[in-house]
């Protein structure tokens, strides 16, 4: 939230001079320049707690830091990789390895174990200490997650996994001395316990204390070849289930935590929100009505970049057609990954359309089934012969592709996977290739003076790289996979050779390009105003649009309030309550926020920013909530909008019914003004830019506010 | 310290979505409310409809000459075929009243209602405004083009022109002789020789004049109709002084000294020849002696060279008598005040006395609503006033000072053109009579539709 | 609506309206025969003039009702009901040439009289009411929701109660998190011990709760009651401050809150009051204004007939 701009510290690490904000850690300031410091207790993705020590560091003091805790001091002079301190690690690594069981069952099942892979890098074969002589046990009782106390080095990824990624709240400690390990809530079986078999402690887990159950004696080395029904012939899946023609497999806006594999049948999957309820529609039925909308005209569809968005973006391997919501998936398919790995509201409603035979997976099997090379290879082949067209085609700019082109791309593209908080590419570094966000969410922002400042979410059908690749210049902001990511790569001279077939591809990634370029730029002059603290504090500064009533203006009259319902269909999208600014009233309605948690998370990507400004929410929305949920100002509300629905009795047959979608304000997009605005008797409402708008304050000493 | 904290999210979770729906009672107050008072007003209209009163529709009270039908609409406002509106004509005004014409040479003649506006209060429909008279009169146009009075006035103080007698520079014609500045001297000789000091209503009775019959119709001015607004001039102007009230007391006919103060009859010469003829002759039959005495010279009269004549008998002496009586009288006494025109005839001829009562020929005048001044307030001259011929009526500057247009407003007196002018020429008015009956003036009847 | 610099254009025209208006009144007034009459053509022209600026100011009301319609910006239509409703009575004056006439007349010029007046007493309300509003109320809310919003005081009021008597009773699982933290800061570890951390006292945990059932809560349940003693800041104050007397320190910021919870109770109240103020003079302003254009619809019916 903060964007405050922080100071610059200056230090040197490993004889490099580096200038980074404070309160960076020593790990992260390394990392950032490209100075690797080996791990085992930190990741990424959760809050460091130095209980490894294995990345240690001289900072030129009495004892070594932990340098994944360790904050960066000025003139602090750190080494990295003296004699001495590759000693200390390998004493830590030894130390580690003597309560590790090697090769433990990570090992043995796909090599990755990476204590053993550290040890393996050191040197280090046997551990001179003696082993624990008491045994800590294992826990078999869970149907999928195998517990290896054994093998558990204390290191808390899986703790922090489920507590803090999670919120599950299931691990924690457990015990004393030889005797401390994990325990599932009070220290239970853990098919007893409250765990919900999400998978993210066996992913957390850097060795073989948490394991894919039924894995374990397959032998599935990384990169057996293994023929995929073999694979699927394997125990590990729970369920083979068998759908009847016209039954629902899954409905969208559920919460479910499986995905599906067609292995028999057909299905299709499609969108059953009624669409364009959200966009105000002017349909005429009677006189009254017709002179309504003579009266209340649409100023023609500003939206011009919408016309040429075909596709919605779902959680499966096909994209639905805009205008009909409605594919098809066959055998070989897989749908329901986001869902099942971070755990999203379904997107999308899937009926089998013919008798189907479907393997429904857990996280932890779709883990397995993705980290198997034979297994990933086929649902790439099956995402490059089917989905790659209306992938690219439903990114706007690359319309134009002609076939054979896309055929081109077809066995050149590369399909890569990132866990949440994992770094795709980073600023500075030289452009090699273009991304096309195919599952999940992207986190683009930009490390400035002041920290760091998020530029964009990019969702499915989202893409990044080609500013860097169409000037030649590195990269110019850091793309972070915020959940579990997968994209599309072209590499880029397929990229520059589509440049160079397709002029207007060039022309229209230039235009946006430049857009991005300048829409940046503008962050940047913003932020360099000195802001006061309480505007801060209210985080008007993220704000690119505030719906702001002068009060002393203001009659409490309501009619913004109306004429807002008014327009949206009797609900109103702003609520005439919130905090004050000066003379004004911050109104609860989208402030268009320059760094849009509330698209994080959307299954459907039907919340998504224009190429302008506004934050909107398509018609397609399936009423999840988690745009709700994340917004941290109450600014999006759900609300119940008549729909037809399946009747459940009578398949094939609707009925009127209730579904309920998300709503934001969308500024009244269609009209030269927000109507709030609009309607506002009395001159108090107006949608400002904020730091425009506040100029004149903030340029004075900050207000003096009572109370803390 | 505070833990409770206020966030824009929380504060708006606080509200119902979807309030605004359900009105609140305020709104619900504001709502009925305004659905009410129009209701109540209609139904207010319709009630006093339905009670059959016109009076709803009425633009003002009417002028209580009118004031009875006040729920008879239809009485002035006719409607007229084929037309919505339902205007006030000339011929509904006619149906009861006469309007002679103005003058021969107008060049039009406004609609009744447009000078009589209805509809303005308990006020006097003649009461008309200045600008009435003005639409004319500022600018006068006549239809032979030979204007006959002056052209354009604008109002009483606005190009007013002063009276025509004034300003034509008319002198008194009166026949009878009166020094007013001698009358009003002091110490004049009164009856019995008393010394007094005469004041204007010796001679000119406005006492008496007061207590008249109209005196009622003064406090009620409504009930005064067009005809009856002006009081007849023998009460609204000073009556002419008469000699047996006003003069007589001081100006005494002594005749002779045989009879003592006994006095001649104020009356033409052949009928004090007749007097004196008698009283000389019964004189005479009663003092037979008296036929020798010899008179004294009269020094009352000295053009005459007085002769003693000696008479031979009575009818001489009577003869000698009268004459002598008639000398005096004529030389002397009615002199003084009449002219005596000689004639073939022995008896003089008395001119005419030719007293002027109305001096404003356009114009109405009353003197009894000035009562309340001192005579010579306005005729300022008088005191002085030597000659006969003087004419003693004030000028327009005089009646100025209190008269003005916009009378009420400015502290002063009515000074609108209908306060001394009428438009309508009452000489040459003819009877009217309407024939409504109480029920229709009162509403309570239909009115026949006017077919005039 | 605040009458500011942004109205220049309207004053000037308005006034600019009123002189011509007056400027043809004056002489028409003193030459035409019969007076200043509604039914003369100038007369006419004054009262289809007045009437038209009534029926644009009553059409606000209509507009309304249909924010969205694109038909010019509330605050220009807000502006023409001001300006032109202002301009209305002196026109309806000239119309009826400063008389009031008959009864349906008469009360129409009462009712015109009563809605201007409460119309600029309205405006004249909005140019400071709101900015007292503002300074006196930091924690106003929704006019309309106050019912709702005082409910939930009552409701976190009971909670916080509960969460600070349990904190006095000792039970733990009922505690705060932040207590827990609390004791936890006190020394010892974790979850299990937490319980001698906190301090007993049964009986503040009583009289808190008392006070809550007593006090706060009907307070809070209640619309308006001033009369409460908690309605009375100083009062409350003092109550408050003989429970910090009572309750250990970290369990202060739990009163604080509740002396919170009473003093927005306050404002709502107020604002209740202060909101009926501002918006009163609408019951009359309004009503009054349809009544008025109805039977001034009947009156030109009416006096174009006669």
């Amino acid at each position: 939230m903060s964007s405050r701009p922080a100071a610059e510290i200056q230090l040197t690490i490993d004889g490099r001079p580096i200038s980074v904000p404070v309160g960076t850690t020593i790990f992260d300031a390394a990392r950032v320049n490209g100075i690797p410091i080996p791990t085992l207790c930190h990741q990424q993705n959760e809050n460091p707690v130095g209980v490894c020590r294995v990345c240690v560091v001289d900072i030129g003091q009495r004892v070594y830091a932990a340098s994944c805790i360790r904050q960066c001091e000025s003139g602090m002079t750190v080494k990295t990789a003296t004699d001495q301190v590759h000693a200390a690690r390998n004493t830590l690594v030894e130390l580690l390895m003597s309560d590790h069981p090697a090769p433990c069952a990570r090992q043995q099942q796909s090599g990755d174990c990476e204590l053993e892979r550290l040890a393996g890098a050191a040197g280090i074969k046997e551990s001179r200490f003696p082993h624990r002589t008491t045994p800590r046990g294992k826990d078999d009782s869970s149907a999928v997650i195998a517990v290896d106390h054994e093998a558990c080095i204390l290191c808390d990824r899986c703790i922090r996994g489920c507590d803090d990624i999670r919120d599950n709240w299931v691990l924690a400690r457990r015990g004393k001395g030889y005797q401390a390990g994990i325990a599932f809530d009070n220290n239970l079986p853990m098919s007893e316990s409250s765990c919900v078999s999400c998978g993210e402690c066996m992913v957390s887990c850097p060795t073989g204390a948490l394991t894919n159950k039924r894995v374990v004696g397959t032998q599935l080395g990384e990169g057996d070849v293994l023929d995929p029904s073999e694979l699927l012939g394997l125990p590990i899946f729970q369920k083979k289930r068998h759908f009847k023609a016209g039954e629902i497999v899954c409905r969208e806006g559920e919460f479910g935590s499986t995905a599906f594999y067609i292995l028999e049948g057909q299905a299709e999957v499609f969108l059953a929100s009624p669409i364009a309820h959200v966009k105000t529609e002017g349909s005429s039925k009677g006189f009254f009505s017709k002179l309504q909308s003579l009266l209340a005209p649409r100023e023609g569809d500003r939206r011009s970049e919408e016309s040429d968005r075909p596709f919605i973006p779902i959680d499966a391997s096909v994209d639905l057609p805009y205008d009909s919501p409605i594919a098809e998936l066959n055998p070989g398919d897989m749908f329901g990954e986001m869902t099942c790995m971070s755990y999203y509201p379904r997107s999308a409603t899937v009926r089998a359309r013919t008798d189907c035979v479907m393997l429904e997976m857990l996280r932890n099997v779709l883990d397995i089934l993705q980290r198997n090379k034979t297994f990933r290879a086929q649902l790439e082949r099956n995402y490059r012969a089917r989905a790659l067209d209306s992938h690219l085609r439903s990114v706007p700019v690359f319309k134009s592709l002609t076939q054979d082109f896309i055929d081109h791309l077809r066995d050149r593209v590369e399909l890569l996977r990132f866990n949440p908080g994992q770094v795709i590419c980073r600023q500075g570094d030289p452009a090699d290739s273009f991304y096309l966000v195919r599952i999940g969410f992207v986190k683009v922002s930009e490390q400035r003076p002041g920290g760091e400042l998020v530029l964009a979410y990019l969702a499915r059908g989202g893409y990044f790289g080609e500013i860097a690749l169409l000037s030649g210049s590195p990269r110019s902001a850091t793309c972070t996979a915020l959940d579990h990511v997968e994209v599309v790569r072209i590499v880029g001279e397929d990229f520059q050779l589509m440049l160079d077939r397709f002029p207007e591809v060039r022309q229209k990634l230039e235009a946006i390009a430049q857009e991005r370029i300048k829409e940046n730029l503008r962050h940047t002059v913003q932020t360099q105003n000195v802001p006061v603290d309480q505007f801060l504090a209210q985080g008007l500064m993220e704000a690119q649009s505030l719906l702001v009533l002068d009060l002393e203006k203001c009659t409490r009259c309501d009619q913004c309030v109306r004429a807002c319902a008014d327009a949206h269909e009797g609900v109103s999208r702003l609520v005439r309550e919130g905090l004050r600014f000066d003379k004004y009233l911050v109104a609860t309605s989208c402030r268009q926020c320059r760094d849009p948690l509330c698209m994080v998370g959307c299954p459907v990507g039907s919340i998504r920013r224009r190429n302008t400004l506004e934050v909107i929410i398509e018609d397609w929305c399936i009423g999840c909530g988690l745009c709700a949920t994340n917004c941290p100002y109450g600014n999006i509300n759900l609300h119940p909008f008549p729909a037809e629905l399946d009747d459940p009795s009578h398949p094939g047959q609707t009925i009127a019914g209730v579904r309920v979608k998300a709503t934001s304000c969308d500024l009244c997009h269609d009209h030269a003004e927000p109507s709030c605005v609009y309607a506002c008797p009395h001159d108090a409402a107006h949608r400002v830019n904020p730091p425009e708008f506040f100029a004149g304050m903030l340029a004075q000493p900050a207000p003096r506010t009572d109370g803390s | 310290m505070l833990r409770r904290t206020r966030t824009t999210k929380k504060l708006a979770k606080r509200i119902d979505l979807q309030y605004f729906a359900h009105a609140h009672p305020f709104r619900q107050w504001r709502f009925w409310l305004s659905i009410a008072v129009p209701a109540i007003a209609l139904s207010w209209f319709v009630l006093q409809r339905a009670q059959g009163g016109q009076k709803v529709y009425s633009a003002g009270p009417l002028s209580h000459a009118h004031a009875v039908f006040t729920q008879q609409c239809a009485l002035c406002h006719v409607a007229q075929a084929g037309s919505f509106s339902a205007h006030v004509t000339d011929k509904a005004c006619l149906t009861c009243h006469d309007a002679p014409v103005h003058h021969v040479n107008q060049t039009f003649t406004p609609e009744c209602a447009s000078c009589h506006v209805e509809h303005k209060g308990a006020m006097l429909l003649q009461a008309t405004a200045d600008r009435a008279c003005t639409q004319c009169h500022a600018d006068l146009r006549t239809r032979d083009g030979q204007p006959h009075y002056i052209s354009s006035i604008a109002g009483f103080d606005r190009k007013h022109p002063e009276f025509s007698t004034l300003r034509s520079g008319k002198t008194d014609p009166g026949g009878v002789r009166l020094n007013h500045y001698l009358h009003l001297q002091p110490n004049l000789i009164g009856p019995n020789n008393t010394r007094m000091q005469l004041i204007c209503d010796d001679c000119h009775g406005t006492k008496t004049a007061d207590v008249t019959p109209h005196q009622a119709a003064e406090l009620h001015p409504a009930s005064l109709t067009e005809i009856s607004t002006r009081r007849p001039h023998e009460q609204a102007y000073m009556p002419p002084p008469e000699f047996a009230k006003h003069c007589a007391a001081c100006h005494t006919l002594q005749f002779d000294t045989h009879f003592g103060n006994e006095q001649v009859p104020h009356d033409k010469p052949e009928v004090i020849h007749t007097f004196l003829v008698k009283k000389f002759g019964e004189y005479i039959a009663t003092h037979p002696g008296a036929v020798h005495e010899v008179n004294p010279p009269d020094r009352q009269i000295p053009e005459r060279v007085r002769q003693a004549r000696s008479a031979r008998n009575a009818a001489e002496w009577v003869q000698f008598r009268v004459e002598d009586a008639e000398w005096l009288l004529y030389a002397k006494t009615c002199k003084q005040c009449h002219t005596l025109r000689p004639t073939n005839d022995s008896l003089p001829e008395v001119a005419k006395s030719n007293m002027t009562t109305r001096w404003l020929s356009h114009a109405d005048f009353d003197h009894h609503p000035h009562r309340m001044m001192t005579c010579t307030s306005c005729h300022s001259r008088t005191p002085d006033s030597r000659e006969t011929t003087d004419v003693l009526l004030p000028g327009i500057q005089t009646c100025q000072q209190c008269h003005r247009p916009q009378g009420s407003t400015k502290e002063a007196a009515e000074g609108r053109c209908y306060e001394c002018h009428q438009y309508h020429d009452w000489t040459k008015t003819k009877p009217t009579k309407g024939d409504f009956t109480i029920q229709q003036l009162r509403g309570e009847a239909r009115v026949p539709v006017l077919d005039r | 609506m605040l009458i500011d610099h942004t109205h220049r254009k309207w004053f000037l025209g308005s006034a600019a309206a009123l002189t011509v208006a007056a400027a043809v009144y004056v002489p028409y007034a003193l030459h035409s025969p019969q007076g200043p009459r509604g039914g003369s053509g100038i007369g006419l022209t004054f009262g289809t003039t007045g009437f038209l600026c009534m029926l644009f100011a009553g059409l606000l009301g209509l507009r309304k009702k249909f924010p969205i319609w694109r038909i010019g910006r509330a605050q220009t239509w807000m502006r023409g009901h001001l300006w032109l409703g202002l301009l209305s009575f002196p026109l309806i004056l000239f119309h009826g040439g400063f008389h009031f006439g008959g009864s349906l007349t008469r009360l129409l010029m009462w009712l015109f009289g009563f809605v201007w007046i409460s119309g600029i007493l309205g405006a004249a309300l909005q140019h400071f009411m709101p900015r007292f509003q503002t300074a006196q109320l930091p924690m106003e809310t929704i006019y309309e929701q106050i019912d709702r919003v005082r409910g939930q005081l009552a409701e976190e009021a009971g909670q916080l109660v509960e969460e600070t008597c349990s904190a006095l009773e000792g039970e733990v699982s009922r505690a705060s998190e932040r207590q827990r933290a609390v004791s936890a800061s006190a020394g010892t570890q974790g979850g299990l011990t937490v319980a001698s951390g906190l301090r007993t006292n049964q009986q503040v945990s009583v009289q808190l709760r008392t006070f809550l059932d007593q006090e706060m809560r009907p307070y809070l349940e209640r619309a308006g009651a001033h009369t409460a003693r908690l309605g009375q800041s100083g009062q409350a104050q003092k109550m408050f401050q003989q429970f910090r007397v009572l309750l250990p320190p970290d369990l202060h910021s739990n009163l604080d809150d509740l002396e919170n919870i009473c003093e927005e109770k306050r404002q709502l109240d107020k604002q209740s009051r202060l909101h009926r103020i501002l918006h009163g003079w609408l019951l009359v302003h309004i009503p009054l204004s349809y009544g008025l254009l109805v039977l001034g619809a009947v009156h030109a019916v009416v006096a174009l007939r006669f």
